[in-house]
């Protein structure tokens, strides 16, 4: 088939990136054409995300990796063009080139000031976001992460909300901190495996090479001690764990609603997969030994996020602290080292993904119209925009987790997991739940139910129902949330093979005692 | 002197015909810009084509006192294109000031003759010629616009200190001399080393010529706390000037460096290893710090480029920490902050074209949007001095935090504090995108065009910044072979 014979994941990749010079070069003069170009390159992306998906399936799912494609770059450091895709990059990328093209689409409307140097800028985040999916190779994973900065910088700070510009300079140098330490951790890593080699640099950034050696030899105490907090520290931030969550609330609220839409549901999955792939594997003892208080923070963060949603008086804030709570899930199930859990945190991402995404264009709806997103001077839109209320109380209730949408099956899988590992951290996190359907349903009736309030009235007839293109974003992520809520298996069965390959490595590690008193 | 030794000293020789040819031009055709620009272009193709020659025939001529090896060959062609890159955009701005470009021309061929005097020096008092031949035309340049009075006060504060610097150098070079009877580098080497191994006996006199030596050139390189000159030379000097200043003298202050401390005084290592390591960390961090206060850009590009010293003392403290490839970042990360530094002046310099236009960050708001292209080159070339992948200057923090990160120990910590410093650098290197693109413009528009030479110079650092920031690798491999041939 097709996929087999071109180098399908460079194509992947790199598509946007042609759709973005495309319109920075032959589309300058015609910005009405750009934004077609642009859902065009992203759609065609999707397309080729798909033949993948197929091409994929009748393949290794055992934890290997497929359609590697190998080229040498630096040779004088080891360094590769290594790209390459198991389950768990897969379903990633599809989650990402999914989103990307709704998110232009969402973008046609609110967008009409430089539209096309927004739509270079989204298509060279998608470059981004899809290359730190699929690189194998350690200096071209890091190079990736750090090219998702710039365009998302730009999103915010350009078309974003009245505080964007603190908003966009915190997201940016708190996510630079991270990653530049992490860059330290990442030659650091290199070297100790050079060391092991004799010296030679050969392979030394590959990363299926390094988890081999991690798994045989294994990396010194010291070293996985300080590589994995600096990968903890970057990837934490990503996520964002507890503490390190404070510039989300800022970018989520100011950027613009397809800049929250990426944001939300892609971005946050890398920190998510960088634990799955590069930290666990490299650094399983200091994994191990770090694991209990990250489970405590992944605690405080699903609970912290959820209590303080409780109180927003913005809309968009309130979800945004509710992704908080919601991927505090996620860490917790890769942390607990148990299948079922891990399972859980995958599948978590990805239907926080769908779910929190679609919160986002939601919400963005109703800014479009209203443009003012406090919930206070809301009430009674059930009656002026039914569809949209309909919509809308569908993914309220897949956020609450409501058996039979995708978002209950990942957090019970989450449940069942830590259940096993203590009852009492399945407690606390059960006891979110309770919590989440506080902040999501009183939401709902304080903007849905009741009389119309004056603020609404006074708007007339721009407060219109939801429009067809607006439906159209949402159809798939709604279809999605369905078919993943009753059939989790398609995704379990993609990612368990990581999933097992993972564990498995970690079944040998040792938590380290570094402490006086240990 | 026979023909051989001219042979070997060709492109110097050149280098100083060039300069005269400038001034000749001039004085047949005064004022013809043209006439001025053709004889510089012709001249400089021609020194490099004599350049690439010499590196043909690597050897020593004077009786060893200048010496053509792999790093003379990389130096020479880098201050080469410095002083091209300098003239291509030069002009535009000079020209509205009534400031002569022809004596400019001449006076930077000089300096460049003088850099690349330094890069070939295997002998300690050719060596301080060439640092001489090199500053003196750059007070000069500093104070060009000598109907202002702040070019005026920054080059004297340059001169002065400059001038004082010099004299300590001197005098530590004098120690030198005394300890070894020779001035020649390769006898410097082998009487230190015997030194430190312990077949001669230890002299004091070299801990002190070491201590002024290190101030001396800790003066030239704007290192903390000698840098006190550059963000004033920097400002108040013609903006094309300051781009030239930041990145010519540093650059053969760094060869200067590489000459005398890793050539000659390589065996006592581990006695300014610690200076070098304090150094590196007080540069980087201050330059930072307060580059981060700055609003005016041409100061905050010159506290700037005192951090980006810093990062090239990590690769040099790296090497005196055991790791020769701490010289191959060195210079790689010397290669990348010329292009991408001086790209950046020189949209500055572009957006100065008019007199009376400051370089304040309100000349800068709005440019998304009156000139885009400006405002994305600019933007490439704050992303690189911020180090962002995949530009050149990713790749040079790359280089230079790699060794540093293998030393161990104490250099992981310092690599540590370069990595966190990069991020802290992002605040104000961003902020002049903030301007750029998410702020509305101030002031009345000027739609007046820039020259074709501006443009081919832009054109030329944006490629360079984007090509060696993606396939470092043949700039490695001559920095490699550089440090080799050194060592």
């Amino acid at each position: 088939m097709v996929v087999d014979r071109i180098p399908i994941l460079s194509v992947i990749t790199f598509l946007p990136l042609l759709g973005a010079v495309i319109i920075a070069f032959l589309l300058w003069e015609r910005p009405d054409l750009a934004r077609w170009a642009a859902l065009a390159a992203a759609l065609l992306t999707w397309l080729f995300s798909l033949g993948l998906l197929v091409g994929y399936l009748p393949g290794d799912q055992t934890g290997g990796f497929q359609y590697i494609e190998q080229v040498d770059w630096i040779p004088a450091f080891g360094i590769q063009y290594k790209l390459g895709v198991d389950g768990l990059s897969l379903v990633l990328v599809v989650l990402t080139t999914t989103l990307s093209w709704i998110s232009i689409l969402a973008s046609f409307g609110p967008i009409k000031e430089r539209v096309k140097e927004y739509m270079v800028s989204f298509l060279i985040l998608e470059v981004g976001m899809i290359g730190v999916f699929l690189s194998l190779d350690l200096f071209l994973f890091y190079i990736f992460w750090e090219v998702v900065l710039v365009p998302m910088y730009l999103i915010i700070g350009i078309w974003g909300g009245p505080r964007r510009i603190y908003a966009t300079l915190k997201f940016v140098l708190y996510t630079l901190v991270g990653s530049l330490l992490m860059l330290v951790a990442i030659l650091a890593t290199a070297f100790a495996y050079a060391d092991g080699h004799g010296g030679s640099f050969v392979n030394a950034f590959d990363f299926i090479s390094l988890r081999d050696y991690a798994a045989t030899a294994g990396f010194s105490n010291t070293l996985q001690l300080l590589a994995f907090a600096a990968f903890f520290l970057a990837f934490a931030i990503k996520v964002p764990m507890f503490p390190f969550h404070t510039w989300l609330p800022d970018a989520h609220v100011e950027a613009p609603t397809a800049g929250s839409v990426i944001l939300a549901g892609v971005l946050l999955k890398l920190g998510g997969y960088g634990f799955i792939r590069f930290a666990l594997p490299l650094f399983p003892d200091a994994a191990r030994t770090y694991a209990p208080a990250i489970i405590v923070l992944s605690l405080i963060a699903i609970i912290y996020g959820a209590i303080v949603a409780l109180v927003q008086p913005d809309l968009k804030k309130l979800v945004a602290y509710s992704s908080v709570s919601h991927m505090g899930f996620v860490t917790l199930g890769i942390f607990i080292f148990q299948a079922q859990a891990m399972n859980g945190a995958i599948l978590q991402m990805v239907n926080h993904g769908l779910i929190t995404g679609a919160l986002f264009l939601l919400v963005g709806v109703i800014y479009e119209r209203t443009h003012d997103r406090t919930i206070a001077k809301m009430g009674g839109l059930a009656a002026a925009t039914p569809v949209y209320a309909a919509l809308f109380g569908f993914f309220m209730f897949a956020s609450v987790g409501l058996p039979g949408l995708s978002g209950f099956v990942g957090e019970f899988l989450v449940f069942l997991g830590s259940w096993s590992y203590n009852p009492w951290v399945a407690a606390v996190a059960c006891f979110v739940m309770i919590l989440a359907a506080g902040y999501l349903l009183w939401l709902f009736q304080r903007v849905f139910t009741g009389e119309l309030s004056d603020f609404l009235r006074g708007l007339g007839h721009h407060l219109t129902d939801i429009r067809p293109v607006e439906i159209l974003t949402l159809t798939p992520l709604a279809t999605l949330v369905v078919v993943f809520g009753l059939f989790p298996g398609l995704i379990l069965d993609l990612v368990s093979g990581t999933v097992t390959s993972v564990l498995a490595g970690m079944n040998g590690a040792v938590a380290i005692h570094f402490l006086p008193w240990q | 002197m026979i023909a051989s030794d001219l042979i070997i000293v060709a492109p110097l020789l050149a280098a100083i015909l060039v300069a005269a040819a400038i001034i000749v031009a001039d004085l047949i055709r005064p004022g013809n810009r043209t006439l001025v620009l053709l004889v510089s272009f012709a001249g400089l193709a021609a020194v490099t084509v004599l350049i690439w020659r010499a590196s043909l025939n690597p050897g020593a001529a004077f009786d060893g006192a200048y010496t053509v090896d792999a790093l003379t060959t990389l130096l020479d062609l880098l201050f080469v294109s410095i002083v091209a890159l300098t003239i291509l955009f030069a002009p535009d701005y000079l020209e509205p000031r009534r400031l002569p470009v022809a004596e400019f021309a001449a006076v930077l061929v000089f300096a460049m003759s003088g850099a690349m005097l330094i890069a070939a020096a295997t002998d300690l008092l050719v060596l301080f010629l060439g640092l001489e031949l090199m500053v003196l035309p750059g007070y000069l340049l500093a104070g060009y616009a000598k109907r202002d009075a702040l070019s005026t006060e920054g080059a004297i504060k340059y001169f002065l200190l400059g001038s004082f610097s010099s004299a300590i150098f001197l005098f530590g070079l004098a120690y030198v001399w005394g300890l070894t009877g020779s001035t020649r580098v390769a006898d410097v080497a082998t009487t230190v080393g015997n030194m430190v191994s312990g077949s001669a006996p230890f002299s004091a006199g070299l801990a002190m010529g070491l201590a002024f030596l290190t101030t001396g050139v800790a003066f030239k390189i704007a290192a903390v706390p000698f840098h006190y000159w550059t963000p004033d030379a920097y400002q108040g000097s013609p903006t094309p000037i300051t781009g030239y200043l930041s990145v010519g003298p540093k650059l053969g202050a760094f060869a200067l460096i590489l000459r005398l401390f890793v050539g000659a005084l390589a065996a006592a290592k581990a006695d300014w290893y610690p200076i070098v390591f304090v150094l590196a960390a007080i540069t980087m961090t201050l330059g930072n710090l307060v580059a981060l206060t700055q609003n005016n850009v041409k100061r905050m590009l010159a506290y700037s480029s005192i951090a980006h010293t810093g990062y090239m003392l990590v690769g040099l403290a790296a090497y005196a920490g055991g790791r020769i490839e701490g010289l191959e970042g060195l210079l790689f990360y010397a290669a990348a902050y010329t292009f991408m530094n001086l790209g950046a002046f020189a949209v500055v310099a572009a957006l100065q074209r008019r007199p009376g236009v400051t370089s304040q960050l309100d000349t800068f708001a709005g440019l998304g949007r009156r000139e885009p292209l400006l405002g994305i080159l600019m933007t490439l070339f704050m992303l690189s001095l911020t180090g962002i992948p995949p530009t050149a200057g990713f790749f040079a923090k790359f280089s230079v935090i790699l060794p540093a990160v293998e030393g161990g120990g104490w250099l992981t910590a310092l690599a540590a504090l370069a990595v966190i410093n990069a991020a802290a650098a992002a605040f104000y290197y961003l902020r002049v995108v903030v301007y750029m693109f998410m702020r509305e413009p101030v002031g009345e528009d000027d739609t007046s065009r820039h020259s074709s030479l501006v443009w081919t110079g832009l054109w030329a650092t944006t490629a360079l910044t984007i090509v060696l920031g993606l396939f470092p690798g043949p700039l490695l491999t001559m920095v490699s072979d550089a440090a080799k041939a050194l060592t």
